[in-house]
């Protein structure tokens, strides 16, 4: 059960990163990475590293993100 | 033409990386090299001798203390990038002058709302991370991390005019330098204690001295990573 778990959080884990270079828009890029970071954040509780769970939530998933957006409101949002 | 070169190539490489991967022990066995050597120790004796319960933080502030020294003197050096890059054609403090005047879209009750009610519990949680670092998982880059986050939230609710206005720009400044600031305090300390820098006191007696050291330090990282990535934040949405 618990490889199952493993194994469907890492396809995912790869669909998003797929996902994240193929999409031209910008915005939609930076979400699917906080879902990348998010099923990232699972990986590590999963592995009994919740300490870098807790960094990968807080950091990959919120600020991360934040930073990114502010960004792109700085530039354009849709890749050339 | 190019295209088969670069499968080609990377059929190459591929195949004794994975060659390499094969021959890797297995996870989480206990005679792979990465647990034979000092982990048995940390994990054996880290709670008695380090200060702290959560092994981790054993690690990563004790054991490894230089280490740690030296990533947050490179978080610290990320700001110091990010204002040399955003700031420098800029001449003095003219920005805090010029009111950025840029039209900010109206934000919506419902997310004004569920900021200003989670506000409290959000910072509570991230003071519990910070503070409990050495007993729990977290301490002082993942509170910081929540803070900062609470930090960024409230700006988005309340302008960033106002929330700037809650921490001047002095004592601002002594907030970046927090997390070096209170390693190195605690590396002289030792230093004249023990005679080594970041020595931490080893003997039972001094026991509660190393978890004040460790609290110090989570601390100061705590509040100096959340200046410093909300004050990233705020130079970066300037206009």
């Amino acid at each position: 059960m618990s490889r199952v778990f493993d194994i469907t959080l890492l396809l995912l884990l790869i669909a998003c990163a797929l996902a994240v270079i193929h999409t031209k828009d910008l915005l939609g890029a930076v979400v699917i990475f906080s879902t990348y970071s998010l099923v990232m954040c699972l990986i590590w509780q999963h592995r009994g590293a919740p300490d870098v769970a807790m960094t990968e939530a807080a950091v990959g998933a919120g600020v991360t993100t934040v930073l990114f957006l502010v960004a792109i409101s700085k530039t354009v949002r849709k890749e050339k | 033409m190019k295209r088969a070169l670069t499968v080609l190539l990377l059929v190459v490489v591929a195949i004794p990386l994975l060659y390499a991967v094969a021959q890797l022990p297995p996870h989480g066995s206990p005679t792979s090299p990465a647990y034979t050597h000092v982990s048995a120790y940390y994990l054996e004796h880290g709670p008695e001798e380090a200060g702290a319960e959560n092994v981790v933080t054993d690690v990563i502030l004790n054991y490894r203390g230089f280490d740690t020294n030296g990533e947050v003197t490179v978080i610290f050096t990320s700001l110091a990038a990010v204002f040399a890059v955003l700031l420098g054609s800029r001449k003095g403090d003219e920005r805090l002058s010029e009111e950025p005047t840029a039209h900010q879209s109206p934000v919506s009750d419902v997310v004004s709302f569920i900021v200003r009610l989670l506000a409290p519990f959000i910072a509570m949680f991230a003071i519990y991370v910070i503070l409990n670092g050495h007993i729990s998982p977290g301490g002082g880059f993942q509170g910081g991390a929540i803070i900062a986050a609470l930090v960024i939230v409230t700006t988005i609710i309340v302008g960033r005019k106002q929330a700037e206005a809650m921490v001047p720009i002095r004592i601002r400044r002594v907030l970046h330098v927090a997390a070096p600031l209170a390693f190195v305090s605690v590396g002289i300390a030792g230093l004249i204690m023990f005679g080594n820098y970041l020595e931490f006191p080893k003997t039972e007696s001094l026991m509660w001295l190393a978890t004040i050291w460790l609290i110090i330090v989570e601390i100061g990282i705590g509040v100096g990573g959340a200046a410093i990535v909300a004050t990233i934040y705020w130079t970066m949405g300037d206009e």
